[in-house]
Parts: structure tokens; sequence; C-alpha cells
């Protein structure tokens, strides 16, 4: 079996002193390295509070892929989240996937519970963003705005069409930026069967916005 | 510009993490890191469907990152010689059958597995895992568990570990606990080198009804639900799930994968849309026939690593499946092969 590389944690320090480095840099395990994700998930099988740091490390990354599907919702599910991940730790199998996705997957089954609030949040930025915003500043800036703004909305209007399943592929592609092996881990669908839903959300996102954004074609190998 | 960085660069925005909402997290998690243990664990039927997930999980990443891995051992094949295959058997049956059950399977080309066996109404489910050992994790499958009795009975004359108690059964939210249920669990070494684990809920958490399920096992083995007939020589199953999924593997390059799978009615496509629904489509869809219905066949090309075909076509009763195999195949031996699929639902 193939093994996937665990998820390293945050960098320790590589210097102590002030003074540069004598020589070129070695590449060697830091003896005082902290531990990886995976190893904190085995060690907390025993000894839970060994799971507290994954919270600090992940945090951000998964209220922030909360945050763009539930908005201010994502600050009661990143609870949620890592409670879940917590109690299925025993179940977590790092040759099969790395944490952060595995935790995006976790993230990706709450929301389901929160799907209409999901897709009032699309439609809501919808209307918004149709709404005129009075700027008053640099031009150029008011422009670069003026682009975006133009997106946002179709954007947001797509998002809310798309199939649930369609959109967490989708989603975990573009925000929690999973390859299509990592989603059809965390969804556990074949490979396959991501391509499809990828295909299906792409196309639907492609025609909802029209000729309001020019769009180059991409291959698997650029989705990352 | 692409759709992939419009997402990223025009999609909704995430709202900033307040170092209050951070706080509140962190300590809802160190509650429940510190709290009172044997609260809100998962039940012994999402223990067992983890594990059986975890199995197909696995083999669907390994399979995963051996695409996408830059370079393995050995070549793969450029084309294939298609010979008798028979997939994997699950070795016990029930005599007499449950009235109204018929199992899953899942495992993998080298153990035996699990066959779960759910009633119609919900009322009942027992799950057989067949283990050539004592199993990992038979201790640790209680911890958290209330048990209400532990105790060594028969079972056609072997003594049995039996285990009663209940579980906190979770919602489709993973988070809120659904309501509480009653499981009894036996484990038992039927014969040297088979130790067999049953778990029963619902109607079989009562050991009168567990037990006689335990004994009306016998050796007859029952072919896995989703079978191919035939394979390339030189290939094996890695792995089989739940009747949905059946992965072959070239045994000298596994890179390179077949992938039968039966998906969910609403992820089944209109045969006139298949090529629409793939990424990577070459060529035009063909329109084919197999085992007497209409098919599609469509050539796909996503890369030097996943070059093939993939054909949507229907079992007899209707059944929709799909099949991904390799550009080793001709279209011809495509057609063949999906002749030979099988399902037994």
């Amino acid at each position: 079996m193939t093994t996937s590389p665990i998820a390293a944690g945050p960098p320790a320090a590589a210097h102590r002193s002030a003074d540069p480095p004598a020589g070129p840099p070695r590449l060697r395990a830091l003896p005082d390295a902290l531990p990886g994700d995976a190893e904190l998930i085995a060690r907390s099988v025993d000894d839970p509070a060994e799971f507290a740091p994954l919270f600090d490390r992940h945090a951000a990354t998964v209220h922030r892929y909360l945050g763009r599907r539930v908005g201010e919702l994502a600050d009661d599910l990143l609870g949620e989240v890592f409670l879940v991940a917590f109690r299925r730790r025993a179940a977590y199998r790092p040759e099969h996937v790395e944490v952060r996705p595995w935790l995006l997957g976790i993230a990706t089954n709450v929301v389901h519970g929160h799907r209409r609030s999901e897709q009032r949040r699309y439609r809501a930025l919808a209307r918004a963003a149709a709404e005129p915003e009075r700027h008053g500043e640099d031009p150029g800036e008011a422009a670069d705005r003026l682009d975006a703004q133009a997106l946002r909305g179709p954007l947001a209007a797509a998002l809310a069409g798309l199939k649930p399943r369609d959109r967490d592929a989708l989603l975990l592609l573009a925000w929690g930026q999973l390859g299509y092996e990592e989603i059809a881990a965390v969804l556990d669908v074949p490979v396959g069967t991501v391509r499809s839903r990828l295909h299906r959300a792409r196309r639907q996102t492609r025609a909802a916005l029209g000729d309001v954004s020019p769009f180059a074609p991409i291959s698997e190998e650029d989705d990352r | 510009m692409n759709d992939l960085t419009l997402l990223r660069e025009a999609g909704p925005e995430a709202p900033p993490l307040s170092p209050a909402a951070r706080s509140a997290a962190r300590a809802a998690l160190l509650a429940e890191i510190e709290g009172p243990v044997p609260r809100r664990r998962p039940s012994r039927r999402f223990v067992v469907r983890t594990g059986v997930a975890v199995v197909a999980v696995a083999a669907a990443w390994t399979a995963a990152v051996v695409i996408a891995a830059p370079d393995g051992p050995g070549t793969p094949a450029t084309s294939v010689t298609l010979v008798d295959f028979q997939t994997p058997t699950f070795p016990l049956s029930l005599d007499p059958a449950p009235v109204g059950m018929r199992p899953a399977f899942s495992g993998d080309g080298e153990s035996a597995g699990f066959a779960e066996y759910d009633s119609a109404d919900g009322a009942g489910r027992f799950t057989v895992g067949v283990h050539e050992d004592v199993p990992d994790g038979w201790e640790d499958a209680f911890t958290h568990a209330e048990v209400t009795g532990r105790s060594e009975i028969g079972v056609d004359g072997a003594d049995a570990d039996l285990v009663r108690g209940t579980r906190e059964v979770y919602c489709d939210d993973g988070l809120t606990v659904c309501e509480r249920e009653r499981f009894a669990e036996l484990l038992w070494e039927r014969r040297e080198d088979q130790w067999v684990w049953l778990t029963g809920e619902g109607r079989y958490s009562s050991t009168s009804e567990l037990v006689a399920v335990a004994e009306s096992l016998v050796d007859r083995p029952q072919r896995a639900t989703l079978t191919a007939e035939l394979a390339p020589a030189g290939w094996s199953v890695q792995f089989y799930k739940m009747g949905r999924v059946l992965t072959l593997v070239n045994d000298a390059y596994e890179q390179q994968t077949i992938t039968v799978h039966v998906p969910l009615p609403e992820d089944v496509s209109p045969l006139a849309q298949v090529r629409g629904e793939l990424m990577g489509p070459v060529g035009p869809q063909l329109d084919v026939t197999v085992q007497g219905r209409p098919a599609a066949l469509v050539r796909v090309d996503n890369g030097p690593r996943d070059r093939g075909w993939f054909l949507q076509a229907q079992f007899e009763d209707g059944t929709t499946f799909t099949l991904q195999v390799p550009d080793a195949f001709t279209q011809e031996q495509v057609l063949e092969f999906a002749e030979r699929v099988t399902h037994h639902p």
C-alpha cells in the first residue's frame, strides 16, 4: 500500500541563535521537531489531551472553509467539527487521507445539516451584489472592485443552484484545495464520481455566469 | 482566470475568526476532552460502519494515491488478456437464511470481510465479521459503551464472549444523539483460524436472537454482491464495498485499476448525457449494447496516467453500473468485460 505523507505540524524553529547558519542548510529531521498531525491523533486515542494542538493548527483553515459556505454560522460549526473529529479519532487512518482534508470532509458533513442556511447565504449575497455600491476613492481600485462586483453576484447565485453533492466536490476543490483523490476519500466515493460531480458543477457554474467571466480551459493537474 | 481562481477570488468571503469564537470552540473541545468519558460516544453501528468504510476508503485512497504517484514499481500494461476470474467470496452463510434480509459484503482481496444484514423494516440488524485471529479492537469497542452484562455462553459447543449494553446513536450530523440503542456482541473461535465477531442491534440485541444467528452460520461461501467473471491475467481484487464498488488492480503495476461502480439512483445520468458528464472525453459517445441493453461508451483522457474508457450500462434488472478501465483494454475487451459483470442485490 502506498502511504501518503503525514501532514507536518507548524515548523519548528530552525535556528535558536541569532547567528546565520555556518554552512548550507541540511535536510534532516530536527530532534525537537513537533509531532505530526497523524501522530497526535494516534497518541490522543490513549491520551485525549494530545488532540488539542490539532485545533490550534487547523482551526483557522476549517473556519475559513466553513465561513465561505455558511458565513457567521461558522463560529458555531467550528466547535462541532472538532468535536466530531475528536470522537472519531480512533477511526482516523493516516494512510488514507491527511488530517487537513479529513477535517474538511467532516466540516462538509457538518455543513449538510445547515444546507438551507448555506443556500440562503448565497442568495442573499447574490441580491446584495446586485445593488450598486458607492465608493469615492481611487478610480483604479474602483474599477477592480466593479470587475469583482460583476462576478460575485452571479457566482453566489450559481453556487446556490448547484446540487449539494456537486457543490461539496467543487468547494472542497476550490476552497479546501483538496485533490480529486482526497475529495474521493473524504466523500467516500470513487474518484470517477468526483470527476463527474466536478464536471457537472463547473459546467453549471460556467453556464450560470454566461459571458461575465473569461474562463481558460484547465487540466486536472492545474486544479490545485 | 479559470473558474477555480474565480471561486477563490470572487466567491463569498469568510467572516474573520474572532478571538471569542475561537476561544469558545476551543473550550468546547477541551471540555469534551476533559469531561466524563462515557457520553456521546459513537454507537457500535457507527463503529462497524466506519470500519467498513475505512476499508473502502483505504482502498479508494490507495488507488487514488498510486494513480497520482509519479513513478511506481513496474510498468503499466499496454494490453491485457482477459481470463476467467473469481471474485472473493464470503466464507459463511446462514441456514436458515433470515427472512427478508439480504447481505451486503465488504472487504478486500486478502480478508474474508464483513456481511451486513439489515431488516427492511429497520427493526433489526446484524453484522458478521470473519477474522483469522482475535480481532483488534474487541475490547476497545466497549470502552465507552454502557455495558450491562458480560458473560461466556456456548455457541455450537464453543465458548463465546458475550457483551451486552447500550450505545448512543448519532443523527446524520454526527453530533446530535438521536437515541440509545441496545446491542449485543459475540466473539468466538468458530474453528481454527476463524474468529467470528457478530454484532446485533435492534431485535438482534437479544441474546437468544443473536445466538440463533450464530448457530445458523454454516461453511457455505456466498458470492459478493458485485462480481466480475472476467479479469485481465495478472490482476486481482483490490477491494469491494457494500455491493456498490469493486476495484481490480494490476498486480504488476498498482497504478492501473479497473473500477466497477453501481451508483446511487440520484447519481445516474441519462444515457444520452453520459459524455457531457465526463471529464476529458475523447471522441464521440458510442452507442453499444451490454447485457442486452443500450449502453454508452466513451474514451477519456485525463492525463498520461488516467487514459481509458468509461462505460455506462445496465444489468438485466435495469440497475445502472459504470465501468472505468485503462486504455490497455481494446473497445471489444471493454464490452467483453462488461458482459460478465454481475450483480446480485
